[in-house]
């Protein structure tokens, strides 16, 4: 079954590319802010990071405020947040086509996500044009993001893929999603790191989505390898592979789920307006 | 590869209402599932669930059009909903062999945002057009659309008309093995039609498959080899095309007159029936004859009793013309079999139109509808375009 989704898609290609195009065009066609706005909502993120540390700095606790970490995290889940919530709504807002005319259904949630990658580009190129005064530096270990970046493309896809055909068949997905994004910031390593939790901070780890964000800040801005275990002063441990391995095997399930469970719905779309 | 149409026993069920449309909804939906034996097999109809089509089959060959016609809600949409696989079939199988082009929706990927030129290319890809294609015949696309002073303007400032028209040049540049038509031809105006119908009847007479969803049965006569007729999800009858529509056009009729025999007694008068037209089929402004038999029950005809003849157009259900009797001057007034001969100079457009016989009781509004027949009507330069039939009648009582 994923052999036909996959060649499928490799059919649709031109489509694919179409869609992406026209999600992009009408973001930014009539957008005051243009390009500025792929960069708004990280920013906005950062310096909510940046007063959080500081306020607890400030009351005595140990959160100096590590500008590089925050910012690649934070980068990382605005790409998140965007992708789900423009890829769940996107069977919905997709309707006339759903129901008039057949293709694989799977390119709309892609090409919202890729739409959404697009702009997280520019995030990103914006953020290493910065990152020297941000505590990025050159190292071997920056092999390490493309890497990252594909586990963060897996665990966003099969989610996006199960969040967007739920959405079809009950309404109430969106908000479910909405209030998941609003909370899930506190439960993932995004403004703070795992190792202010101690000897608990492996249950933090627990979400997929915390390995792929402190292996992005740990070869950023720490520049060390992924594959050592990293224990830190006070003897807790910072960093395991088996962090890595757990990321890369959620985020492969999830998408051959989600992959699944959308073809597997897909024939019944068009009943479902 | 030629393209090949099949539909083997397909049956397709669908709920009345909505199902449940919050997660909320759904886990009291899920328990009443789990009690024993509530699970619906692919046979039976659950609470609310209706067969929109039931065991319709047919096959459609290179060199063949199947026509299908029915009312509304006959299942016509969804037959091709099915076989352009937006929709699965409940059973039975609905595949198509080779690239299917739709004529359906033909504007439906548009975004009202973007210009004309880039909504050529996002419809192209939709439909399954490669890009290659759609470079090589985009100047192909706009001159068919007649619209290209205005490709560059955004498709939200178009008319309907030229929303359409462009639509209809994509779809119509596809070079599809299957052609899948829905009710695209009566796109735009008059010139444009003609120009849209010459290009179906041209890839029709290139010989790949079509089937085609249309309400201008006059069309479906013209263009099909094949046709079927729907009713309430079932194929009611599988024939000629000039044989599916009449038994339509009568289908239609039929079902009026069973209701009025009810009260056929209290008017006193009944037609039994119409003979002709002859010929069946008449050139614009030529003649036709028909004899309309009934027989008067009461002893003597009420005052206000009145029959007639209407003659309306058959793909647009617009009345063109109707005579009473009385204004003939062979109304009948005694008891006994009447017959009457009426002469009508046809002077209508071109296509099939639906002869009807009424009773009727002018002040107490009953109508009775009597047996009616079909005319097909061909064109001649001749005519000019005006309405006024003229009828000339014998006979009466």
């Amino acid at each position: 079954m994923i052999r036909t989704i996959l060649r499928d898609l490799w059919n649709s290609r031109e489509l694919f590319v179409q869609l992406t195009q026209r999600d992009l065009k009408l973001r930014y066609r009539q957008a005051v802010m243009g390009f500025a706005w792929a960069l708004f909502l990280p920013v906005l993120t950062i310096s909510a990071g940046l007063i959080l540390r500081i306020a607890f700095a400030s009351g005595g606790g140990n959160m100096a405020p590590s500008l590089g970490g925050i910012a690649i995290k934070s980068w990382a889940w605005a790409f998140f947040a965007g992708a789900m919530n423009f890829a769940t709504i996107s069977l919905l807002s997709n309707a006339s086509l759903v129901t008039k005319i057949y293709f694989p259904r799977e390119v709309l949630p892609l090409a919202s996500i890729v739409a959404q990658g697009v702009d997280s580009l520019i995030g990103l190129a914006t953020l290493l044009l910065v990152g020297y005064w941000m505590g990025f530096h050159w190292s071997l270990q920056l092999l390490w993001v493309p890497v990252l970046i594909v586990l963060l493309l897996l665990l966003t896809t099969g989610l996006a893929f199960l969040f967007a055909c739920a959405n079809l068949f009950f309404r109430d997905v969106k908000y479910i999603l909405q209030v998941l994004l609003t909370f899930g910031i506190f439960f993932t390593p995004v403004l703070f790191e795992p190792t202010m939790f101690k000897q608990y901070a492996r249950w933090m780890m627990l979400n997929p989505l915390s390995p792929i964000l402190e292996g992005l800040r740990l070869t950023l801005v720490e520049h060390t390898s992924l594959l050592h275990t990293i224990t830190s002063p006070a003897g807790y441990v910072v960093w395991s592979p088996w962090y890595l391995l757990y990321a890369a095997i959620v985020g492969i399930a999830a998408t051959l789920i989600g992959m699944i469970a959308f073809r597997k719905s897909a024939s019944y779309f068009a009943e479902y307006y | 590869m030629a393209g090949h149409v099949l539909f083997d026993g397909v049956w397709k069920r669908f709920r009345r209402g909505m199902s449940h449309d919050s997660l909320r909804d759904m886990i009291p939906a899920m328990v009443r599932r789990l009690r024993p034996g509530a699970a619906a097999s692919k046979t039976e109809l659950r609470e609310d669930d209706f067969w929109a089509l039931r065991d319709v089959s047919f096959e459609v060959k290179p060199g063949e059009a199947l026509g299908i016609i029915g009312g509304n809600g006959a299942g016509k949409s969804t037959t091709l909903k099915l076989l352009t696989k937006v929709l699965v079939p409940t059973r039975g199988t609905a595949a198509i062999t080779g690239r299917a082009g739709a004529l359906i929706e033909v504007s439906a990927g548009f975004h009202p945002d973007l210009s004309g030129r880039e909504n050529v290319y996002l419809q192209g890809a939709i439909m399954g057009m490669p890009m290659q294609l759609i470079r090589e015949r985009f100047d192909d696309i706009v001159e068919f659309s007649g619209i290209s002073g205005f490709i560059d303007t955004p498709v939200k400032r178009y008319s309907s008309g030229m929303n359409a028209r462009l639509g209809f040049a994509i779809a119509a540049h596809l070079e599809p093995e299957v052609l899948i038509i829905d009710e695209v031809l009566s796109v735009g105006d008059a010139e444009f039609q003609g120009r849209a119908f010459g290009r179906i009847k041209s890839l029709v007479g290139a010989g790949i498959p079509v089937v085609i969803v249309s309400h201008q049965l006059d069309r479906v006569v013209e263009l099909c080899t094949d046709c079927i007729l729907l009713r309430q999800g079932q194929v009611a009858l599988h024939g000629t095309p000039k044989d599916a529509v009449h038994a339509y056009l009568q289908g239609t009729a039929g079902a009026d007159s069973t209701e009025g025999e009810a009260t056929a007694d209290s008017l006193g008068i009944q037609i039994k029936s119409l003979i002709g037209p002859e010929p069946q089929s008449v050139q614009s402004g030529g003649t036709f004859a028909c004899r309309v038999i009934g027989e008067v029950t009461a002893s003597e005809v009420p005052d206000h009793v009145e029959m007639g003849i209407t003659i309306v157009d058959a793909a647009s259900t617009r009345i063109m013309y109707e005579v009473t009797f009385r204004t003939l001057d062979v109304h009948p007034v005694r008891a006994g079999v009447f017959s009457v001969d009426l002469t009508i100079q046809a002077n209508l457009a071109a296509g099939l139109y639906r002869m009807e016989t009424t009773v009727w009781h002018d002040q107490r509004q009953v109508f009775i509808q009597g047996p009616n027949r079909i005319i097909q009507v061909t064109a001649t330069r001749a005519f000019g375009g005006t309405h006024q039939l003229n009828a000339s009648a014998t006979g009466g009582g």
